[in-house]
């Protein structure tokens, strides 16, 4: 400073207006929206769904492994509903960990809080509106990335009418206000997952493990659903709320592991703020910028105690009742099949009765494997078919590989000598999706 | 009004006590200095005015407000900023001061933040992201947002660290018209010089003890001797007439004049002697003043020791030498 401009010697003022939550919540609102990081999230979250349909517009193939992935090019809202469920497994953990994963250990790293905390803001201020800000910018972004991947699907490849998860073509405008209501559903996992940073980056002071801290989370999801077979731990992982939506695109929808789900999401949520807020009220603030912080040995703990968490979940994961079993694979395969059967009847111009059904008896196995639980099945599908002569009925016989997954969601295919070609024709002529190629479904797990 | 009453104040780490029971009174208008060495005590004591950390043991009173360590209200009219200054990089300065007055209740107006960028002469810098600020600069801004919150009472911890010597001057002149205005200040700082040319009074830590707590005045009149640095246009006979005056030590310096160490009434009256023995002063320079001798007298009793115990020319070696 060379020199300081003269002024009036400053006059003693009367008592500020305590600054509350909602002077709080602007700044850390303005703070997050001043960040690059920020910034790119939004664009990637605008922009992102259109690329991905662009890209799928650009080819033939479709994302098939995924629920209605086989559907993008049939309607938009296949579009929408597959990047939701990619959401569901990644998208959410990350848009969740970069926005909140860094909100507490940022202050360490810049040395901010004892600028932030001097001011006429209790730490409850404080607290509260750095929470109603990286929820704001959170359910801004999931909303955005919704309306996007609507938009998207509905303009590249149309409001077209969808085959539900039970085998049955559903009305453009009921598919609309059940995706609307499907990501609206998603709300609530999404906070809890950024519940997940905010403690980490509090309990941490280390913005990386922030951001990592809710894709851990959902990476050790994954993993479970792969070797558990028991419904009670899988329920209470946040990324199994994002299942809950399956349930609504069933034609006898079941809500269930929604309310479930919501619940387990609103714990998890209280849970991380409640230890948030504890660690933020008593702390003693010692320290300037960071590197004169937290040691090391923070991470080493997380690292530590998540790798017994993650042990202990794997060994729990077969407690409770199994939610896929020979029963519900049955029953889920042979309704559908029955209905996408006379889907493909009408696709292909042909008179179908109301309330008509097939003849039809499942069976189902696991393949090398014994009882029930999610994995790979195999199903036979035997159709009784009326006939003329003296045998009354011809019997058909369909196999279909059955994947399931410990959700009760599946795919099933049939190798096209049973079912035909991914596409066939209708009876207009057109090239369709054969409803009989590929089919999804989802059963009650709980 | 009491500006600060903070009573039996004590803060633990561990098994180290940073804080012990330290007494605290600041009036209001009053200038402050708070002394010690490394490690006294200065920097946990200021945070817990700041309620940034909590007490074990004893009270904060701010501007007749009972302080919790979880802020607020409380901290209406109080200003100010331990260590280094910090705010967020990827903001202008400008911005930086707006976020912190929304904080305070978004009362200040944009022509408010640019008074006080002005007043800390950072106007021309205000939209420059703070990452590329100099230690200088972010002291500026620093003191800049002290301002915002039109303070009754500055907590500053070097406030001066980091700013070139018109810096400095600046502001202490700030701090006194501040004080002139009725707001009370609470300096902490290494530089005695610049402490002395602003307090009113002082409180010296050492191992988390306040060890001394007075006026300028007191100091002056409790101070070992201060040490001089005298020039005058015939040494040798000063040295005679420096000797006849009792409680003053006096020898050559090994670089020319003569090295003295008393009080200040013993320096009044060595300069009417030598006015008479028509002996002119040519410069006179404070060496060690009464508040460096004060302090360390109470923070380094063994370094005051060898002081004392130096043979004058050693003493004037090591006067003259700056110590």
């Amino acid at each position: 400073m060379t020199t300081l401009a003269p002024s009036a010697p400053a006059v003693p003022s009367p008592p500020r207006v305590s600054a509350g939550v909602r002077n709080a919540y602007g700044t850390e609102l303005s703070k997050l929206m001043a960040q690059l990081t920020t910034r790119i999230l939004i664009l990637v979250c605008a922009a992102g769904p259109f690329a991905f349909a662009l890209a799928l517009k650009a080819q033939s193939g479709t994302p098939s492994d995924a629920l209605f992935g086989f559907w993008v090019h049939s309607s938009g809202f296949a579009v929408s509903l597959v990047i939701l469920g990619f959401a569901g497994s990644w998208g959410f953990p990350i848009i969740a960990g970069v926005v909140a994963g860094d909100l507490f250990s940022s202050e360490d790293r810049h040395g901010t809080w004892k600028t932030i905390l001097t001011r006429s803001c209790t730490r409850e201020d404080v607290f509260a509106g750095k929470l109603l800000a990286v929820g704001t910018v959170v359910v801004g972004l999931t909303l955005i990335v919704a309306a996007s991947s609507l938009i998207a699907g509905v303009v590249l490849v149309g409001a077209h009418p969808l085959v539900n998860l039970s085998g049955v073509l559903t009305s453009a405008s009921r598919m609309l206000a059940l995706t609307v209501v499907s990501w609206l559903i998603c709300l609530l996992p999404v906070l809890a997952y950024t519940s997940v940073a905010i403690l980490v980056s509090a309990a941490t002071r280390n913005g990386i493990l922030g951001v990592l801290g809710p894709l851990l989370l959902a990476l050790v999801t994954q993993l479970l659903d792969l070797i558990g077979r028991g419904v009670l731990v899988h329920e209470l992982l946040i990324g199994s709320a994002f299942d809950g939506w399956h349930g609504l695109f069933a034609s006898h929808p079941f809500f269930g592991q929604v309310l479930v789900g919501s619940l387990v999401s609103v714990v998890w949520i209280a849970v991380c703020l409640a230890a948030s807020w504890r660690i933020m009220r008593r702390r003693d603030f010692l320290t300037g910028v960071s590197g004169q912080g937290p040691s090391w040995t923070a991470p080493v703990k997380v690292v530590a105690v998540s790798t017994v968490v993650i042990a202990a979940l794997a060994l729990g994961c077969n407690i409770g009742p199994n939610g896929v079993t020979n029963s519900r694979v049955i029953s889920a395969i042979g309704h559908e099949f029955n209905n996408v059967t006379l889907l493909q009847q009408q696709l292909i111009g042909r008179r179908v009765p109301p309330n008509a059904r097939f003849y039809i008896r499942p069976e189902c196995y696991r393949p090398g494997m014994t009882g029930a639980g999610p994995g790979d099945w195999s199903c036979y599908v035997y159709v009784f078919l009326p006939q003329a002569n003296s045998v009354p009925y011809q019997l058909q016989s369909v196999e279909y590989d059955v994947s399931v997954q410990y959700n009760g969601c599946y795919k099933a295919q049939s190798p096209p000598a049973f079912v035909g070609n991914a596409t066939m024709q209708n009876a207009a002529g057109r090239s369709v999706a054969n409803p009989l190629f590929i089919v999804y479904g989802c059963f009650n797990i709980l | 009004m009491h500006a600060v009453r903070a009573t039996g104040l004590v803060k633990r780490f561990g098994t180290t006590v940073a804080v012990d029971r330290v007494d605290l009174v600041i009036k209001t208008g009053e200038v402050r200095g708070l002394l010690g060495p490394n490690g006294a005590g200065k920097t946990t004591l200021l945070r817990m005015l700041l309620g940034l950390i909590r007490p074990d043991d004893g009270s904060v009173e701010l501007l007749g407000h009972k302080l919790d360590h979880l802020g607020g209200d409380v901290l209406d009219g109080v200003g100010g900023f331990v260590e280094d200054p910090c705010f967020y990089p990827y903001l202008s300065g400008r911005a930086n001061l707006s976020l912190l007055a929304k904080l305070d209740g978004g009362l200040a107006e944009a022509d408010e933040i640019d008074e006080v960028l002005r007043r800390v002469d950072l106007a021309g810098r205000a939209s420059d992201r703070v990452g590329g600020y100099s230690t200088g600069m972010r002291q500026r801004l620093g003191l800049a947002a002290a301002l915002l919150r039109r303070p009754r009472l500055l907590l500053l911890d070097e406030p001066t660290s980091g700013l070139d010597p018109a810096g400095a001057r600046a502001v202490a002149t700030l701090v006194r018209e501040l004080a002139a205005a009725g707001v009370a200040v609470l300096l902490s700082s290494h530089h005695i010089g610049e402490l002395e040319k602003v307090c009113d009074s002082y409180t010296v830590l050492r191992h988390g003890q306040a060890v001394w707590d007075g006026t300028s005045a007191e100091l002056d009149a409790q101070a070992p001797q201060s040490a001089y640095a005298l020039f005058t246009s015939d040494d040798a006979h000063a040295l005679e007439l420096a000797a006849q005056v009792p409680g003053i030590r006096v020898q050559h310096a090994a670089r020319g004049g003569l090295a003295v160490a008393a009080r200040a009434e013993d320096m009044d009256e060595l300069a009417g002697a030598l006015s008479d023995a028509r002996v002119l002063i040519r410069r006179l320079e404070l060496v060690v003043s009464p508040l460096e001798s004060m302090f360390f007298a109470l923070t380094s009793p063994d370094e005051a020791a060898a002081l004392d115990a130096l043979a004058p020319e050693q003493l004037a070696d090591t006067i003259l030498a700056g110590a």
